[in-house]
């Protein structure tokens, strides 16, 4: 069903341009143009993250890190084996991607950890990474409240997960 | 960001060094290498919804769109200009749409659209922030792609409770900045 939305959506644009008699492929190219742009302003700030992001993956560090808030997270109920997607989740969407396909790998792709998984890697993105490339175009460098609110909002997220996994 | 940034480098480099030092370097260079394969597949997925985005503007869509998202606008970042408020309706619409990096663009433009040239981000700055942080689509398309592909016998089953838990951050996520927003006055 999904798949069909999009493109129809995009046809529908199209034709709706053509009875507006808009230069359709003008708009295209105009727009396309802009890309550059918004690449080269937001490359440094995705070269920062996924080096951290490394780092923090091949250091050992968020496997020491996620057994570490494990039992703090389980309090809550999210058990062990996802407190290290939680975490990754906030960092980066590709990682947490990753490491979601070894949770199939591991536990099997229709078992309770694997849909709580998925809800978690669905229903949220990369705040570090989000915020660093939407503030790429401005010179704010003082994030205030917003890293701590999008971390929070979305651990509840993944704590309402893994209840509502349970129960479904 | 910074404090974390740091944190992560200093402890991560540090473990390196005691435990696995031949690999720091390659998971650091690997880090730049992963970045610019990233950026230049998202060039290609901007370049082409840019591209359709701009046939929205010139067709003058956005401002339907705008129309009908205003009462929400006016409620989650108050008053702003017509620009940004396009921008911020193109960007409600590609995420609940599920278009993935499709709203980067547009959220770049209304977060630019409400700058003032301060350091200092503002509440409605981290409305629309939080708003992209918390997702909002309506459907998990990458993750239920992931599922067929793992061979699930029931890919579309976690549609509905990733919607629900979608809402819940979403919802926890607006009331936290205008909470916030209340308590921390915008500075400039």
């Amino acid at each position: 069903m999904s798949n069909y939305i999009i493109p129809s959506l995009i046809m529908l644009l199209i034709f709706y341009s053509l009875i507006k008699k808009n230069n359709t492929y003008n708009s295209f190219v105009v727009g396309a143009k802009s890309s550059f742009d918004i690449v080269l302003t937001s490359f440094p700030y995705i070269v920062a993250i996924f080096i951290a992001v490394e780092v923090f993956n091949v250091s050992g560090l968020a496997v020491l890190f996620s057994d570490f808030v494990a039992p703090f997270f389980e309090f809550f109920g999210i058990p062990k084996e996802l407190s290290q997607l939680v975490i990754l989740k906030n960092f980066t969407g590709c990682g947490s991607l990753a490491l979601l396909e070894d949770i199939f790998a591991t536990y099997g792709v229709d078992s309770y950890l694997a849909r709580a998984g998925c809800c978690i890697a669905g229903c949220s993105e990369a705040i570090f990474y989000i915020t660093a490339v939407y503030f790429s175009k401005t010179k704010v460098d003082k994030f205030r409240y917003a890293i701590p609110v999008g971390i929070l909002a979305n651990f509840i997220g993944a704590i309402f997960s893994c209840f509502i996994c349970r129960i479904v | 960001m910074n404090l974390v940034w740091t944190g992560v480098m200093l402890v991560g480099l540090g473990l390196l060094l005691v435990n696995n030092v031949d690999i720091a370097m390659t998971s650091i260079l690997d880090g730049g290498s992963k970045a610019i394969s990233l950026s230049l597949k998202l060039w290609g997925i901007y370049a082409v919804w840019l591209g359709i985005l701009r046939i929205v503007e010139e067709t003058g869509l956005d401002q339907k769109l705008s129309k009908l998202f205003n009462p929400l606008i006016r409620l989650l970042v108050g008053k702003t200009d017509d620009y940004t408020k396009n921008q911020i309706s193109i960007n409600l619409t590609s995420n609940l749409l599920g278009m993935g990096n499709a709203s980067t663009p547009s959220g770049i433009n209304a977060i630019s659209g409400l700058d003032k040239g301060s350091r200092y981000a503002t509440s409605a700055m981290i409305m629309i922030l939080i708003l992209n942080a918390t997702s909002l689509q309506l459907i998990p398309t990458t993750v239920v792609g992931l599922r067929v592909m793992a061979g699930s016998t029931a890919p579309s089953d976690i549609i509905i409770p990733t919607f629900l838990a979608t809402s819940v951050n979403t919802l926890v996520g607006i009331l936290l900045v205008k909470l916030c927003g209340k308590i921390f006055k915008d500075r400039c």
